[in-house]
C-alpha cells in the first residue's frame, strides 16, 4: 500500500531520529575514554587511546559500592513500608462498607490531592520535621519517599482492587477467612498487575531522586547514587573526566535493567501518565 | 464487604497511611507557609514579619526573571514536545522493521536520573569543552559559537530543548498507546473516501487523539514546574540568578542564602501556581469524562 520511496524516507527519519537521541549518551562513552587535557584542548577529538584512568579516578573518589548500597536501602526500604500501608488503606478504601459514603470519599479525596503538591515546597519542612523527630543520613529518606508516594499509589490501588467482585469476598468469607487471610491470600495474589506498576514507578522515582538527598543528606557515607554523581563538581578543579565516567558507572545498570524489563518498565510509567 | 467492614479494621488500617501523609505532607505545607510570614535565618527563632516576605517577592527582579525563565522553558518544551512527539509517534506507528528497537531507545533518556541529562549535556552545550561550540570551530564556523549555558540570555532555551530531549520517548510512547486505540475500520473508511495522509491526520486522528492529546499537555505543563536538577547540573542558576527558574531559585534562596522565611515565600508562591494548573488539569479531566458519556 505504501510505495517504496516513501518507506524509505520513513526508514531514514526513523534512523536519524534514534541516532539523534542517543548522541549525548555515545558521546559520554567516547568522553569517558579521554583524558582531562583532551576533553579541554580539543572537545571534539577522538580518544588517542583507550585508557581506563577516569574510571580508575572515579572508583577512587567514589565508594560505588556504598552508593549503590545506600540506594538499594533506601529504595527497599521505603518500597516495602509504602505497599504495606498503602495496600491496607487501600482495601479499606476500594472494598469496605462506610456507614457514611461520604467519609469515604473524603478520605480518598484527601489522600489523592496529593498528586498536585510539588516536592519542593515540602524540602524544608521536612527536613526539620526529620530533625525534630530524630531522623538523619539516609533513613530519613524514607518516609518523604513514603509520603510522596500515597497520592499515587492510593489512585493506582483503589481503582484496581474496585474492580475485582465482591462475590469474592463474600465467598472467602463463607470459606472462613478472616479479614488477613481474605487481604493477603485472596486480594493480594489478584493485585499483582497493579503492584509490578507501583513498584516500578516509584522504584525509577526513589532511584533517581536528587532535591529530598540533598537537603538530607550530609555525610558522604549515606549518599545516594544521584548525589555521587554530583559530587566531582564544587571541588576546585572540575575533573571532567571523572564526572563522565562516574555518570557511565551509573547509568549503565539502569540501562541494563531497562533493557530486561523494558516493556514493564514503559507500561509502568505509562500507566502513571494515563492515570495520573 | 459489609461483615469485616468492622470500625476497629477501618481505623487500623487506614492509620498508618494517613498519619504518615499528615506528617510528612499536609504538615510541611501549614509550616512553610507559617514560614513564608516570618524572617527566619536557620538559626534562633522565626520572627514574624507579616507580608513583608510578599511584598519584597513582587518588587524582586530575580523573582520576575525565574518566572520569565520557567514560561520560556514551558513555552519552548510545550511547543517542541507536543507537535514532535506527535509526528514521531506517527512514524513509529507505521510497520517498520526496527521500530521496537527505535522506540525503546528514544524512551531510555526518561530513565536516566535528571542529575545525569545535566551532566551530560553540560558536556554537549558548555561553551568551552562543549560539542556544538567545537564542531562549530571544525567547520569553520567560530562565529556561531555561542553561551548555549551559563550565558546571560540563552540558558533557559538549552533547558527547554534538555528536557525535550529528555521527556519525548515517553511522550512518544503515550502518544502511540493512543493512535493504537484509534479503530482500524475508522482509518480504512477515510482510505476509501480517499482521504490522504495530511486529510487523515487532520480529520480522523487528532480528533479521535483529543483525550491523549490533552493528557500528555497536562504531562508537560506539570512537568515543566519539576524541573530542577537539569538547571542545577548545567547553570546553577548562574550566572547572578540569570538562569533560575521559580523552583531552583526558591531553593537557592531557602538552602544556599539560608532565607528560610523568605523561600518559603517563594515555594508557597511556586505551590499556588502548579495549584492553578492542577486547576485547568481537572477542568481537562471533567472535559474527557463528558466526552466519554
Amino acid at each position: 500500500m505504501i510505495n517504496k520511496k516513501k518507506k524509505t524516507a520513513m526508514y531514514i527519519a526513523m534512523i536519524l531520529i534514534t541516532v539523534l537521541v542517543m548522541f549525548p549518551f555515545l558521546w559520554m562513552i567516547i568522553l569517558s575514554f579521554k583524558t582531562n587535557a583532551e576533553i579541554m584542548s580539543s572537545p571534539l577529538s577522538l580518544p588517542e587511546t583507550l585508557n581506563f584512568d577516569n574510571y580508575k579516578n572515579a572508583f577512587a573518589t567514589l565508594d560505588f559500592l556504598q552508593l549503590y548500597a545506600n540506594t538499594f536501602f533506601v529504595c527497599i526500604a521505603s518500597l516495602a513500608f509504602e505497599l504495606v500501608i498503602t495496600f491496607c488503606s487501600s482495601f479499606v478504601l476500594s472494598r469496605m462498607v462506610f456507614k457514611s459514603a461520604r467519609l469515604k470519599k473524603m478520605i480518598y479525596g484527601f489522600l489523592i490531592m496529593g498528586l498536585s503538591i510539588s516536592p519542593f515546597i515540602l524540602l524544608f519542612p521536612v527536613y526539620k520535621i526529620s530533625v525534630a523527630l530524630g531522623l538523619h543520613g539516609k533513613v530519613a529518606l524514607i518516609f518523604p519517599y513514603v509520603a510522596t508516594s500515597i497520592s499515587f499509589n492510593t489512585l493506582l490501588l483503589v481503582g484496581y482492587l474496585k474492580a475485582l467482585p465482591s462475590e469474592i469476598d463474600e465467598a472467602a468469607v463463607i470459606d472462613g477467612c478472616t479479614i488477613w487471610d481474605l487481604m493477603v491470600r485472596v486480594i493480594l495474589p489478584m493485585a499483582k498487575p497493579v503492584i509490578a506498576t507501583v513498584v516500578i514507578f516509584n522504584a525509577l522515582y526513589i532511584w533517581n531522586e536528587f532535591p529530598f538527598a540533598s537537603v538530607m543528606l550530609r555525610d558522604v557515607t549515606d549518599y545516594t547514587l544521584s548525589m555521587g554523581a554530583s559530587f566531582f563538581k564544587g571541588n576546585y578543579t572540575v575533573d571532567y573526566g571523572g564526572i563522565v565516567a562516574s555518570s557511565i558507572m551509573i547509568i549503565i545498570p539502569e540501562l541494563i535493567f531497562y533493557g530486561l524489563f523494558q516493556k514493564n518498565i514503559v507500561e509502568g510509567m505509562t500507566a502513571g501518565a494515563v492515570k495520573g | 464487604m459489609y461483615w469485616l467492614s468492622k470500625k476497629r479494621y477501618k481505623i487500623g488500617l487506614l492509620i498508618p497511611t494517613l498519619l504518615v501523609y499528615c506528617v510528612f505532607i499536609i504538615l510541611p505545607i501549614i509550616i512553610a507557609v507559617g514560614y513564608s510570614f516570618t524572617k527566619y535565618s536557620g538559626i534562633g527563632k522565626a520572627r514574624f514579619n507579616g507580608l513583608d516576605n510578599y511584598i519584597r517577592l513582587f518588587g524582586d527582579r530575580f523573582f520576575w526573571i525565574s518566572l520569565k525563565n520557567t514560561m520560556i522553558i514551558f513555552v519552548l518544551a510545550f511547543t517542541l514536545l507536543l507537535v514532535l512527539s506527535f509526528l514521531i509517534a506517527l512514524l513509529l506507528n507505521n510497520k517498520l522493521k526496527g521500530n521496537d528497537f527505535s522506540k525503546a531507545l528514544i524512551f531510555s533518556p526518561a530513565i536516566i536520573a535528571p542529575i545525569i541529562v545535566g551532566i551530560i549535556w553540560t558536556y554537549i552545550l558548555d561553551p568551552s569543552v562543549g560539542v556544538i561550540n567545537g564542531f562549530l570551530d571544525a567547520i569553520g564556523a567560530s562565529d556561531l559559537k555561542q553561551m548555549w549555558i551559563g550565558g546571560d540570555t540563552l540558558s533557559p532555551y538549552s533547558i527547554a530543548f534538555i528536557y525535550f530531549w529528555q521527556q519525548l520517548g515517553y511522550l512518544v510512547t503515550i502518544f502511540i498507546a493512543g493512535l493504537k486505540m484509534i479503530p482500524e475500520d475508522v482509518l480504512e473508511a477515510a482510505q476509501i473516501d480517499g482521504a490522504t495522509g495530511a486529510q487523515k491526520v487532520r480529520y480522523v486522528i487528532i480528533p479521535m487523539m483529543r483525550t491523549t492529546i490533552s493528557t500528555v499537555a497536562v504531562l508537560i505543563i506539570t512537568g515543566v514546574f519539576k524541573i530542577f536538577e537539569i538547571v542545577q547540573q548545567t547553570t546553577g542558576g548562574g550566572p547572578n540568578h540569570l538562569s533560575e527558574t521559580l523552583v531552583t531559585y526558591s531553593y537557592s534562596m531557602t538552602f544556599t542564602s539560608g532565607e528560610y522565611g523568605y523561600g518559603m515565600s517563594l515555594a508557597t508562591v511556586t505551590f499556588i501556581i502548579s495549584l492553578i494548573i492542577t486547576g485547568i488539569y481537572s477542568f481537562l479531566t471533567r472535559e474527557k469524562e463528558r466526552g466519554a458519556k
